[in-house]
């Protein structure tokens, strides 16, 4: 068998670019895969073969028991798994461990190897080889050199090193004494080596932390039926293992694990003062340093009463979370992306009640903040003294030496001038040292605001907790080096078919533009387009229409629209009541609370400023009729208002979302790639283009010629007005108010509001797709002109 | 529910792949029909093509010497299916099978009877099922032989017309009977690419035609039809006896799969066309004027319906995979069908056993030029769905079915209508007058004021032209001039 030439590479590492680089990020995270086919393609490629095929793999021959292996790796790192495989599901948990999911549709899922997800491979204590190994086990093909290559060198020096903090001081800890010799010989390191023993290069050994030790909330209800069940689901999987004969033993790595976890670690103490400084050095040597918390010793910190409520039950893939995250016994720092309404705060929660120490968390906007306080009192047993708001509205302290506050990004990370009581909180903040740090909605927040947030906040553990870790930007990616790798991620459509979200029919229904909409659309500006295509009246029809089509079915509707010209517009021409910006705390909490308790209240209509956090189960149905362009992140958030709704488990029960678009519109683009997130979840838009019935609809709203050419008028002259409210509308995501933008002019609470109105995330300064080239260039800047070619 | 489906699109295929022999056999004249059915064979297939009520009709009147009343035919089935009745009678009646008398009495063909009965039967003294050879094979070949013979022969002809095999040119009659049936066509002089000058191309070379693509998407059963309705129209030309070709091509299809057959009692058209259907992979035959030769799968399942493709093979139980993410995953390693799916899908990635590909806008679109119809894809894809996919109802993911609709609708957008332009107005009032009088009736399609234009419909042009006439009596002022013309107005949806 030819293996492919020595030539193919993948990318290069960034080593060799003499360029700076952020000090917290491993030169290895910027590597990457590049597809090097032309080798292939001129050496293998029949002559005759007029289809040209970029990526050619036909060299790479079957194996002979091909069809028991359910997978496919190509070079550059892109793995195809046949889902219907009966082995997929345990390939799936091993992907899921190795790579990033990038679409799980019905019957084949794509994944990506990627340095990240490398890392996160690693540091959950997968070895090199052993990812090598059960990858070439499960492939049908081969595993290229290229690929294998590309797993060592994101491996081998990835997740060997640790740094935990046990019986408060800081150990760098690992099990392969040769690396922490290496790591001796650097001198910055040696020279935070707490020398206690004469022999300066001496190390530490001990036994290796076991995750019997510990028991996470809530799973230590029936100890023993769960080992019962454990032992069961082993016999099962042997039995499996059986089946499969010497194609797949998965379970393989468990045994491993257990393996290294009898092993014996090595350790050297480092001085406490020392240890920022230690792990950048670790990073510039491409020993990035893992962080864990042994805080079942930490006897420094003031343990925290909490416990979660006997009542409380947490699920399956919510306890597969926290055991990647307190796996080996010690508390990991990472992120957990779970779909919205799949509770992400239970798991928060539960995590926070397993490190049973000082929590801080910290979420996008004060109704978040309050949310998270309701929900910390409904699921565990705290006190009420010992949990805090800190927003700019309530700056309490808790009572004791341990306790939990909750605030918002902007509050913490706010750099100008600071009200006097905020600055003592800030203080109060800064001198606690933190157990556990919780990050609720980490896609919003860009690395930079996390950096401070990190400086500020000194926290032995990080979780960050997201719906949709995708951004139009590649701001995301640091932060598996800024928090932590990505400890799971979960099924969207799994979790739906098991219940545990709702079950969506999603719709895009275009709206014809009546001609005198689209002439002034092809005439006027962009800023103009947005407004006449968000208020062609066919639109307001469907949407009349859409309503009254689910208010009948006693469904409860959300209707979504980023233009609050068009959001009032609508509103009041369809008498309902709606909520943007500038609405006040109370009366939005009054509308709520309506839409919640008042049978004859079904709609809603909401800005931006309902894209994120808001928790209204009552609602089954969404109608989105202005969003802001091609935002991915933004429909699948809207989305998740309607996964928990409270009815899911109704037999047949279906969510509605509907996506109006005008027809021949820059929309009908932006929405095709707004849905590209959710379509990769396996989830599909049903096209309408006609909606039965609407002509015989009595009382349709601009039925007439004359009112729409009204409407028309009224649109382009409000245009200007419009524009203002617009602008004040719109804002960047949490960064915004480090480039000081309308703090002072509108003061704290409308600041606050601004950040509230942000987390879609999508406008316009984070947007950053139109001028890609422009990114992708800056990019380039930073690495070594010889390897652009490398790149798309 | 809520959803309107998109699917009642009005297909207008530019000309269909012709694949059925009996609507090529109704233009055949009594004579030649009552020359075909003095071989029992061919009165077998024939009988085997007819719907189920007709066959049941024929069995019955079979042994029925004498004419039989037409109610009495009717009386046989419940009076709610008359219409069947009539339909099914209508192709005997076409077929030259029974014939109506003025009494509205049936009678069954006599040939036909005598002769389709030798054939149930066993009797008569007739080579019309092929005569097996009497010696014994030197070189026997065995039935996944001819299995590989036929599709290897068959798909070369496809590999042809998509142009991924150039090595293995065709023989001169096959490369005739692309020609002339449309499937490929010579280069077309006018429009020579850029490159052509440095390639030296060869203007002989043929090229697929739009016809070519759609013939490509249909089952091998369709397509070999297709084929041989072709040759059979070629039949005059060639100075073919068309009865003794049709005799022989319904005696293909009652022949057995792996027994080999004596040349000898064949006439010498039927040995003639032996050598063009040797090239299609139909028949196999060692060497040139060999005395034996053996009829492919593809000869056997000629006329036993369309489900003859079925070769116990993984490829045509289904390989493909559709996902709504408009992601496919094709599980083959034939460059056939790779190109074939290649017309309609961005080819991706290629592993030894599967592509990957995706369906696009742009690849629609560029299936869609080539003549091909959204249909034709969407059936393609659901005839070759992968067996997993089949568990599903409906088998293709729905919005990906209705985005290739889409797609195509897409293109359908203009629509033509016939009017009258008026222009070159002498005055504006004129003009004004003018545009008035046809506002008046709602004739107007569209004007212009600043270039004194005007265009109405064709049922007013008539009244406009008429008033135009009386002013220029009363007035003699305005000159005008028509011009029939056809106005795109474009209709938005």
């Amino acid at each position: 068998m030819s293996l492919p030439n020595p030539n193919a590479q993948y990318g290069k590492r960034s080593r060799e670019a003499s360029v700076e680089l952020d000090p917290y990020l491993p030169k290895k995270a910027k590597l990457e895969l590049v597809n090097t086919q032309e080798g292939y393609n001129e050496n293998n490629q029949d002559k005759n073969d007029s289809i040209y095929i970029k990526e050619n793999y036909t060299s790479l021959q079957l194996k002979p028991d091909h069809r028991s292996r359910p997978l496919w790796v190509c070079d550059d790192g892109r793995i195809i798994l046949e889902a219907f495989s009966p082995i997929a599901e345990q390939a799936q948990d091993f992907l899921v461990a190795i790579s990033e999911p990038v679409t799980r549709p019905a019957n084949i899922h794509e994944y990506k190897l990627t340095p990240y997800s490398l890392y996160a491979a690693v540091s959950v204590g997968l070895e090199t080889e052993d990812i090598i190994d059960v990858l070439n086990r499960l492939s049908k093909i081969p595993v290229s050199d290229t690929i294998k290559n590309f797993i060592r060198d994101c491996t081998l020096s990835y997740g060997k090193v640790k740094l935990v903090l046990k019986h408060n001081r800081y150990f760098v800890e690992s099990t392969h004494p040769d690396i922490l010799q290496k790591l001796l010989k650097d001198p910055v390191i040696l020279n935070a080596k707490v020398i206690s023993v004469a022999n300066k290069a001496d190390l530490m050994t001990e036994k290796a932390p076991n995750s019997k030790d510990i028991q996470i909330a809530g799973l230590n209800k029936k100890p023993e039926n769960k080992e019962q069940e454990q032992d069961k689901t082993n016999e099962k999987k042997k039995e499996e293992d059986d089946q499969f004969g010497a194609v797949i033993s998965l379970e393989k790595e468990d045994e491993d694990e257990e393996l290294i976890r009898d092993e014996v670690v090595h350790s050297f103490e480092i001085n406490s003062e020392c240890v920022e400084e230690v792990k950048k050095r670790c990073c510039e040597i491409d020993y990035p340093m893992l962080e864990e918390y042994d805080f079942k010793n930490d006897t420094l910190n003031t343990n925290l009463e909490i416990d979660l409520k006997p009542t409380t039950m947490i699920r399956p893939y919510q306890e597969k979370c926290l055991s990647k995250m307190f796996g080996n016994g010690r508390a990991r720092s990472g992120i957990i992306v779970l779909p919205c309404g799949a509770g992400k705060t239970l798991v928060g929660i539960t995590a926070a009640c397993t490190i049973k120490k000082s929590t801080l968390v910290l979420c996008t906007s004060a109704v978040s903040v309050e949310q998270w306080a309701r929900e910390f009192k409904q699921w565990s047993n705290i006190k009420d003294s010992q949990i805090a708001k800190f927003t700019s509205e309530t700056k309490e302290k808790f009572m004791g030496d341990a306790g939990i506050v909750i605030s918002t990004y902007t509050m913490v990370t706010h750099t100008g001038k600071r009200a006097y009581d905020t600055n003592k909180m800030m203080e109060f903040l800064r001198s606690k040292e933190w157990g556990f740090l919780l990050l609720d909605e980490v896609h919003v927040v860009p690395a930079n605001v996390f950096r401070k947030v990190l400086t500020t906040v000194a926290a032995h553990t990080k979780m960050g907790l997201t719906a949709t870790l995708v951004r139009e930007d590649d701001k995301i990616d640091d932060l598996n080096f800024l928090i932590g790798p990505k400890l799971y991620e979960a099924n969207w459509m799994d979790l739906a078919q098991k219940g545990h979200i709702a079950n969506v029919q999603c719709a895009e229904v275009w709206c014809n533009v009546t001609p005198e909409f689209y002439r002034e659309y092809l005439k006027r500006s962009s800023r103009i387009r947005r407004l006449l295509y968000a208020m062609n009246p066919i639109k307001f029809q469907v949407c009349q229409y859409l309503i009254k089509y689910h208010e009948s079915r006693g469904d409860k509707i959300i209707v979504f629209s980023d233009n609050v010209f068009a959001l009032k517009q609508y509103a009041i021409k369809l008498n309902k009541p709606y909520i943007y910006g500038p609405t006040s705390q109370t009366e939005r909490l009054r509308i709520l609370q309506q839409f919640q308790n008042n049978p004859n209240l079904n709609t809603l209509f909401l800005s931006k400023v309902g894209d994120t956090s808001l928790d209204l189960p009552e609602a089954t149905c969404l109608i989105q009729i202005s969003s802001h362009y091609g935002s991915r992140r933004q429909e699948a958030q809207r989305l998740g208002r309607i996964l928990r709704a409270k009815r899911r488990n109704d037999e047949g029960f279906n969510a509605f979302f509907y996506s109006l678009v005008s027809k021949d519109t820059e929309e009908m683009l932006y929405s095709t790639k707004r849905q590209q997130f959710l379509i990769d979840q396996g989830y599909s838009f049903k096209v309408i283009t006609h909606l039965e019935g609407i002509e015989n609809m009595k009382d349709l709203v601009f039925g007439s010629h004359d009112e729409q050419i009204e409407l028309l008028n009224s649109t382009l002259n409000a245009t200007k007005e419009d524009e203002e409210e617009e602008g004040l509308a719109q804002s960047d995501d949490v960064a915004v108010n480090n480039r000081g933008r309308g703090i002072s002019r509108y003061g704290f609470t409308t600041r606050r509001e601004t950040t509230l109105k942000s987390h879609s995330g999508g406008d316009d300064m984070a947007y950053i797709e139109y001028n890609k080239s422009a990114a992708a260039a800056a990019i380039q800047k930073k690495r070594n002109p010889l390897f652009k070619k490398y790149r798309k | 529910m809520l959803y309107s489906a998109n699917s009642t699109i009005n297909n207008t295929a530019s000309e269909s792949i012709q694949g059925d022999v009996s609507v090529f056999l109704e233009k055949l004249s009594d004579r030649e029909f009552q020359r075909l059915y003095t071989q029992p064979a061919t009165c077998l297939a024939i009988f085997r093509l007819l719907p189920d009520l007709a066959k049941q009709f024929i069995m019955r009147l079979l042994y029925i010497k004498k004419d039989v009343p037409l109610e009495h035919i009717k009386g046989w089935c419940y009076e709610q299916y008359t219409d069947k009745v009539d339909d099914s009678l209508q192709r005997l009646y076409k077929l030259h099978i029974c014939t109506k008398n003025e009494n509205d009495e049936i009678r069954m063909s006599k040939v036909f009877q005598e002769n389709l009965n030798n054939a149930l039967i066993g009797s008569g003294n007739h080579t019309s099922f092929g005569s097996t050879s009497t010696s014994i094979d030197k070189h026997k070949v065995d039935i996944d032989f001819l299995d590989k013979h036929g599709t290897e022969q068959w798909e070369a002809v496809l590999h042809y017309m998509v142009g991924a095999n150039i090595r293995k040119k065709p023989s001169p009659a096959v490369l005739k009977l692309l020609e002339r049936s449309g499937l490929m066509a010579k280069k077309d002089d006018d429009v020579k690419d850029e490159f052509s000058v440095f390639t030296k191309v060869d203007i002989n070379e043929l090229q697929i035609t739009n016809k070519g693509f759609q013939f490509l998407l249909q089952d091998v059963n369709t397509q070999v039809w297709a084929f041989l309705i072709q040759y059979l129209n070629m039949v005059d030309d060639l100075k073919m006896d068309l009865v003794e070709v049709l005799n022989f091509l319904f005696q293909l299809g009652s022949l057995q799969l792996g027994a080999d057959y004596s040349v000898e009692s064949l006439t010498p058209t039927q040995q003639q066309m032996l050598n063009d259907l040797k090239h299609l992979g139909i028949i196999y035959q060692r060497k040139r004027g060999s005395k034996r030769f053996y009829p492919t799968r593809l000869a056997t399942s000629l006329t036993s319906g369309s489900m003859l493709i079925s070769k116990p093979s993984t490829e045509d139980s289904g390989f493909i995979i559709l996902e709504t993410n408009s992601r496919i995953y094709a599980y083959t390693d034939s460059p056939l069908q790779i190109s074939v799916l290649n017309l309609f899908v961005v080819l991706k990635a290629r592993f030894a056993n599967m592509v990957v590909g995706m369906i696009t806008r742009d690849s629609i679109r560029s299936a869609l030029n080539h003549g091909i119809t959204a249909d034709q894809i969407i059936t393609y894809l659901r005839t070759h769905a992968h067996p997993e996919m089949k568990k599903n109802m409906p088998i293709l993911p729905l919005t990906v079915v209705d985005q290739i609709r889409l797609w195509e609708m897409e293109r359908n957008r203009l629509k033509d209508e016939k009017g009258y332009l008026y222009h070159e107005f002498a005055r504006a009032e004129d003009f004004q007058e003018v545009l008035n009088y046809a506002k008046q009736y709602n004739v107007v399609k569209w004007s212009n004021v600043k270039k004194r234009m005007l265009v109405v419909t064709m049922e007013g042009h008539i009244k406009v032209r008429a008033y135009i006439k009386k002013r220029i009596g009363s007035k003699q002022s305005s000159q005008h001039r028509q011009q029939q013309q056809q106005q795109m107005l474009q209709q938005r949806h």
